[in-house]
């Protein structure tokens, strides 16, 4: 029984290297930085290098198909950012690499016409050929790294399309895009990097059982990451924002495309990480059960929160934009179901992949339908439109058809794949008769009667009823356009028609690889979307459709504006960012200003310490000072006391001088005094001496007289004498001592001859 | 080429630009053009020479040479091995950048004669500290740089400056002081302050501890490790914009380089580890990231943000530190260069604002984008290298820095690092997206969009060759740093990580 339908069965397990992938990659990657550095002037030339460059990409990837029908290609670019720039395209990757270039396609040419009445052209075609490698890069990436890589490249170059306005609105929804997304791709690298950690691998290779106990936080990491993007309630809320106010053609990629790459991520993560290369034990299949619930019912709450907003709608474009959000819900539920059916969880995933094929067709289709709309009539607004089918009658009928394939009407493309995810739900109810799933159930075919409902409302608006005074014209489509609108309608009507051929050709491969087995699969090589079972279940939610939609129009239920605080940005994320925000900022500044306060108060101490300091020195000072003042004003005094000692001695001095001076004269007096007695005592001795010198003249004169009369007596005398003596010797003249020496002399002489003679 | 000619071109590369100080004193009486043009030989010269210790370097050569002794023991010593070599080529590279467009810059400044030889002077005392082979020697060029510095940063002499000035000062010393006892404690315990013994204290005690935190004060101060970073978001918008990318560049990476020769040059890892000294750096480090990118939020200059986001990002490097293992420890050389190249291309493309227009408020900036493409283009690019968005170098960092910490069991660290790139989206985006998709003055921009009359503007407003130069350069070297497979940088890195981790051997 499981081998039934063996033609189908294909090996998938070859393996091709071909760089193929990153030239895919960096061919729009570089076309987009050569294209900003065209002229402006130069428009065709840029239209054609767009074109061109979009349909390589698309030719690139028709060349992948013969290998990954029977294979996966691989191409390695070693030491890339440290980590390896690794390329791996399976089938399911493939699938979508064909999305986005076939479709990026067809909004390259449909930018043509649009984009003629915008400003700044230059940078939107450089931009959007720059996302489409980037998106690219994102599905044809065999590791997470590589994959977080491009995945945040398209956040930000995708947020440029955002913007593309440039007005308030936009602004605001950009940047609000902008940060939810790189907030997810922190979270996404967060994941990563615990799968690294875990594992020592990032690439994309079953590993539940390596990952150990953090492997809860992985998987919420994982899905915050990629749930931003695909725009899972509650983390959608830029995405009813972002997708009107971008232009048309970047809107329908944005809705097409870009939300998709979420949905890949989680399917690589739920589908393929998330699982093991062998037998799931019992313990980890309960785990995946709760997993894949966790992850069915954010689908089953996404879808109907979105239908039910999409339908309060009164902007096309946000219609749309909520229909996105509610069909990204049918994506998870059926990827959820997948997940926990474990190996029957064949029907969930060939419904998720279906439908995200199906929704890219139809979604972007309804975009630039809605696109070409506003371009000629410049509303947004259903009051303001209406007629339009008369106006523009090829707008009108691709709109219908796109409408029928959202709607899942057999025949058109959301059937077969709503009819998938369906069935995936009937079979998870067969086996584990749960009423949660039963619920689930209901609530999904509530909400594709939702979906029916808002897209009547969307069409009665813009196409039916009376055509407003001021769009009363004639409206001449451009050609572009018009080749565009019936590709994407023809595209919805053949794959409605046979829908078999894509879920044999490239949903079962896959699914035989992925391990699928028992009922569901079986189940799946033999569904007939046209037997009664399915449709049935499509009339079901027609008639509910209708049950809902008549009472509610002719009510008015569908214009109630829920008020503004009932949103989920108010009730959520206003208060939860602005708290965080005031938080983190105050905690910061506080902190902040507290250690600088730390430091100014220590220093306003350590100063005031110092003034005390300084005061007791100056206390000191001051006592010096005071005791230097006495001091000083002592020594002035001792410096007085020395004045006057100095005056007194200074007079007593000139005193003392005086005196001498008297003195002096004094004796000068005294000294000519003398002078004066002395020259009178010479006088008198002069005089006496006079006397004398008489006196002595008369006495000499006397004694002359005396002495002639005594020498001539003595002359007289002396001569008799002189005489007598010199003529003999007498004894006369013999003195007396002459007499004793003789007398001596003789006794000598006798005694030596006496002596002599008697010896 | 051999030992000998290695120490003499050590020594040259130290000495040349001190040397060059009073010649260009001299030469700015004769000539401004030619003081110029010395200055950016200079820093050229030194620059060159600084690679020419690549092939030695790439041999694995380490060399530990003392010069002279000053006191027994204690020695002017050099000292290169991979990590002095990758610092101070990133040095020399971020300086020679910063003098080219300095002189720009400068031309309408005062004070040019005192202006140039200060900045040429640092660039000595800077690679002074790359090349101290003992931590005394370290000190020495630590403090002179510090203490010199300071002239930069009064540079405009506005009374704010002079206030900014003296608190950095003030820190400055307390940090020097810190140190210095650090250094008599390690003295002190293992008798030498050498870094070519290996590891001086190996035992864990008391006053170890005392001289760790000794450290962790004097070189966070340094590095605007909380609670220290008082001084730098005051200092760093104050001076001209050269000098505040220099100070913010490179002289916040000689803290880090101190603290890393501390952590495995004076301690050793198992002593770290298993005294859990450690995660007192940690702790620290994990403040200041959170508290820095906190309070950026709250900056309208665009300086101050600069700034405060300087200080988160060099918690980083703390972080990376701290938890000692290789590839954290790669992640935290790493960004000691990305953040050289990011924020240095940042403070001078904000310097090209301020300069052309006298904008400092962020709030004033719409449209600057379309005004200066090339200048808010490199900022762009080099904030978000800052968010940390690949392919940019500040994504490889933070990767490596993440993955560290993953290994040693610390995901509650890559919360903290996820949580400061948020951050950094938040005051980062609203620099660059009003500068380039919003109009000035809430003019509508025109449906049917006249460009033509933007690009006279365009050519009116953008800075001059010389300027853009540098700042394109830098903003060029996030992009090739992340992207290029043949990444030599973080090929240094890593290896500086083995070499460090494995005790001085690859």
């Amino acid at each position: 029984m499981f081998a039934a339908a063996p033609e189908l069965l294909s090996d998938l397990s070859r393996v091709y290297y071909s760089s193929l992938p990153l030239w895919i990659t960096l061919l729009p990657l570089l076309t987009g930085i050569g294209l900003y550095f065209v002229k402006n002037s130069a428009e065709t030339l840029r239209k054609v290098v767009s074109l061109l460059a979009s349909l390589a990409v698309l030719v690139g990837v028709m060349l992948l198909l013969p290998m990954v029908l029977s294979g996966t290609v691989k191409y390695d670019l070693i030491d890339f950012m440290q980590m390896g720039l690794f390329f791996e395209v399976d089938l399911v990757g493939w699938i979508f690499a064909f999305l986005i270039a076939f479709i990026w396609s067809l909004a390259t040419l449909f930018s043509f016409a649009y984009m003629d009445f915008e400003h700044n052209r230059r940078r939107y075609y450089s931009v959007l050929i720059f996302t489409l490698g980037a998106t690219l890069g994102v599905v044809l990436a065999g590791d997470f790294f590589t994959l977080f890589l491009f995945f945040e490249m398209m956040t930000l170059s995708s947020f440029i399309l955002v913007i593309h306005e440039q007005n308030r609105e936009a602004m605001q929804a950009g940047i609000l895009y902008l940060y939810l997304g790189i907030a997810g791709g922190l979270a996404l690298l967060f994941a990563i990097m615990m799968l690294y950690s875990a594992t020592g691998t990032v690439n994309i290779v079953p590993v539940l059982e390596d990952l150990g106990a953090n492997r809860t936080l992985i998987y919420i990491m994982f899905l915050i990451g990629f749930g931003v993007k695909a725009g899972l309630v509650p983390l959608h809320i830029w995405l009813p924002q972002a997708h009107p106010v971008a232009p048309s053609p970047a809107s329908a990629l944005l809705s097409g495309i870009m939300i998709k790459a979420g949905a890949y991520g989680i399917f690589r993560v739920s589908l393929i990480l998330f699982t093991s290369p062998g037998e799931i034990g019992a313990a980890d299949a309960s785990y995946l059960f709760n997993v894949g619930s966790v992850l069915m019912w954010i689908g089953i709450i996404t879808m109907l929160s979105g239908a039910i907003m999409a339908l309060l709608q009164s902007n096309m474009k946000r219609i749309l934009a909520y229909s996105s959000v509610s069909q990204i819900g049918y994506i998870a539920t059926g990827l959820g179901a997948a997940v926990f059916m474990g190996t029957e969880g064949a029907m969930g995933f060939a419904g998720a992949i279906y439908h995200i094929i199906n929704h890219a067709f139809f979604k972007a289709g309804l975009f630039m339908m809605v696109g070409t709309i506003y371009l000629y009539t410049h509303e947004l607004e259903l009051s303001k439109l209406g007629g339009m089918f008369k106006k523009m009658p090829l707008v009108g009928i691709t709109f219908i058809i796109a409408a029928f394939g959202i709607a899942g009407i057999p025949g058109f493309n959301g059937y077969p794949s709503k009819t998938l995810i369906h069935d995936a739900l009937l079979i998870a109810i067969k086996f584990n008769d749960l009423f949660s799933i039963e619920l689930a159930e209901k609530i999904f075919t509530l909400t594709s009667a939702l979906t029916i409902c808002y897209f009547i409302k969307l069409f009665r608006g813009v196409f039916l009823g009376p055509v407003p005074e001021k769009l009363d014209r004639e409206y001449k489509l451009a050609l572009s356009i018009k080749a565009v609108l019936t590709t994407f309608a023809a595209i919805i009507v053949a794959i409605g028609l046979f829908p078999n051929f894509i879920l044999e050709r490239f949903l079962v491969p896959p699914a035989e690889f992925l391990k699928y087995e028992g009922y569901a699969m079986d189940h799946l090589y033999h569904f007939n979307f046209f037997e009664w079972h399915p449709v049935e279940a499509m009339l079901v939610v027609i008639i509910l459709a209708v049950v809902i939609y008549l009472p509610g129009a002719y009510r008015n239920w569908f214009s109630w504006q829920p008020p503004p605080w009932l949103s989920i940005y108010a009730l959520l994320y206003r208060p939860l960012t602005h708290r965080l925000m005031i938080l983190t900022c105050k905690a910061g500044l506080i902190l902040d200003s507290s250690v600088d306060n730390a430091y100014n108060q220590s220093g306003s101490a350590a100063r005031n310490m110092c003034d005390y300091v300084g005061n007791i020195d100056h206390g000191l000072d001051s006592f010096y000072h005071k005791w230097g003042l006495i001091g000083s004003k002592l020594a002035e005094r001792s410096r007085d006391m020395d004045q006057k000692l100095d005056g007194f001695y200074q007079r007593s001095g000139q005193a003392a001088r005086k005196l001498a001076d008297k003195s002096a004269d004094m004796d000068s007096a005294l000294d000519k005094a003398y002078q004066k007695t002395g020259k009178a005592a010479q006088n008198l001795a002069k005089q006496s001496s006079d006397l004398d010198k008489a006196i002595n003249v008369v006495y000499d004169q006397a004694g002359k007289k005396t002495r002639d009369e005594v020498e001539k007596r003595l002359a007289g005398k002396q001569e008799k004498h002189d005489k007598a003596e010199s003529d003999k010797w007498s004894t006369k003249n013999l003195s007396f001592d002459n007499l004793l020496l003789v007398l001596v002399l003789g006794i000598v002489l006798f005694i030596i001859f006496y002596f002599g003679r008697s010896s | 080429m051999d030992q000998a000619s290695i120490i003499i071109i050590m020594v040259v590369i130290v000495a040349l630009p001190v040397v060059m100080t009073p010649v260009l004193m001299y030469i700015c009486r004769i000539s401004d053009r030619l003081r110029n043009g010395l200055a950016i030989l200079t820093a050229a010269a030194t620059f060159i020479l600084t690679l020419l210790l690549y092939p030695f370097i790439r041999d694995g050569g380490v060399v530990q040479q003392s010069l002279f002794e000053i006191l027994p023991n204690l020695e002017i010593s050099i000292h290169l091995d991979i990590l002095s070599f990758s610092l101070a080529a990133l040095a020399s590279f971020i300086w020679l950048l910063c003098t080219i467009y300095s002189i720009d810059y400068m031309a309408k400044e005062h004070a040019c004669s005192r202006y140039y030889p200060v900045l040429i002077f640092t660039l000595g005392a800077c690679q002074g500290i790359f090349f101290a082979g003992d931590l005394f020697s370290l000190f020495v060029f630590f403090e002179l740089m510090s203490i010199i510095a300071y002239i930069l940063i009064i540079h405009e002499q506005t009374e704010e400056a002079l206030k900014a000035g003296y608190k950095y000062l003030v820190m400055t010393i307390i940090g020097g002081l810190a140190l210095f006892f650090g250094i008599i404690i390690v003295f002190e315990i293992g008798g030498t302050v050498s870094l070519g013994v290996g590891v001086i204290i190996g035992e864990p005690s008391l006053l170890a501890l005392i001289a760790f935190i000794c450290f962790l004060i004097g070189f966070g101060m340094k590095a605007g490790m909380f609670p220290l970073h008082v001084w730098l978001p005051d200092a760093h918008p104050v001076a001209p914009s050269p000098a505040s990318a220099l100070l913010s560049g490179v002289m916040l990476k000689t803290g880090a380089y101190g603290l890393i020769r501390v952590v495995f040059h004076v301690y050793s890892v198992d002593l770290l580890r298993s005294s859990g000294w450690n995660n007192i750096l940690a702790i620290l480090a994990v403040i200041t990231i959170l508290l820095g990118s906190a309070v950026a939020l709250t900056q309208t200059d665009i300086k101050r943000r600069l700034a405060y986001s300087s200080i988160s990002q060099l918690g980083y490097v703390l972080l990376g530190l701290s938890i000692l293992n290789n590839n954290a420890l790669t992640g935290a050389v790493f960004h000691i260069f990305s953040h050289a190249f990011m924020k240095s291309a940042l403070f001078l493309a904000a310097g090209a604002i301020i300069w052309k227009t006298g904008i400092r408020n962020i709030n004033d900036m719409k449209g600057l984008g379309r005004l200066m493409p090339v200048t808010m283009g490199s900022f762009s690019l080099a904030a978000l290298a800052m968010i940390g968005i690949p392919p940019l170098n500040g994504f490889l960092s933070k990767w490596t820095l993440a993955l560290g910490a993953l290994d040693a069991g610390m995901p509650g660290y890559v919360m903290v690092l996820l949580i400061s790139s948020l951050l950094n989206a938040l005051y980062y985006l609203p620099i660059i997206i009003p500068a380039f998709f919003e109009s000035p003055e809430g003019e509508e921009i025109n449906d049917h969009g006249d460009e033509g009359s933007h690009e006279v503007l365009f050519k009116i407003k953008e800075a001059t060759p010389l300027m853009l130069s540098a700042i394109v350069i830098l903003a060029l070297c996030t992009i090739f740093f992340g992207l290029t497979p043949n990444n030599i940088i973080f090929s240094l890195s890593r290896l500086t990580a083995l070499f460090l981790l494995g005790g001085g051997s690859f």
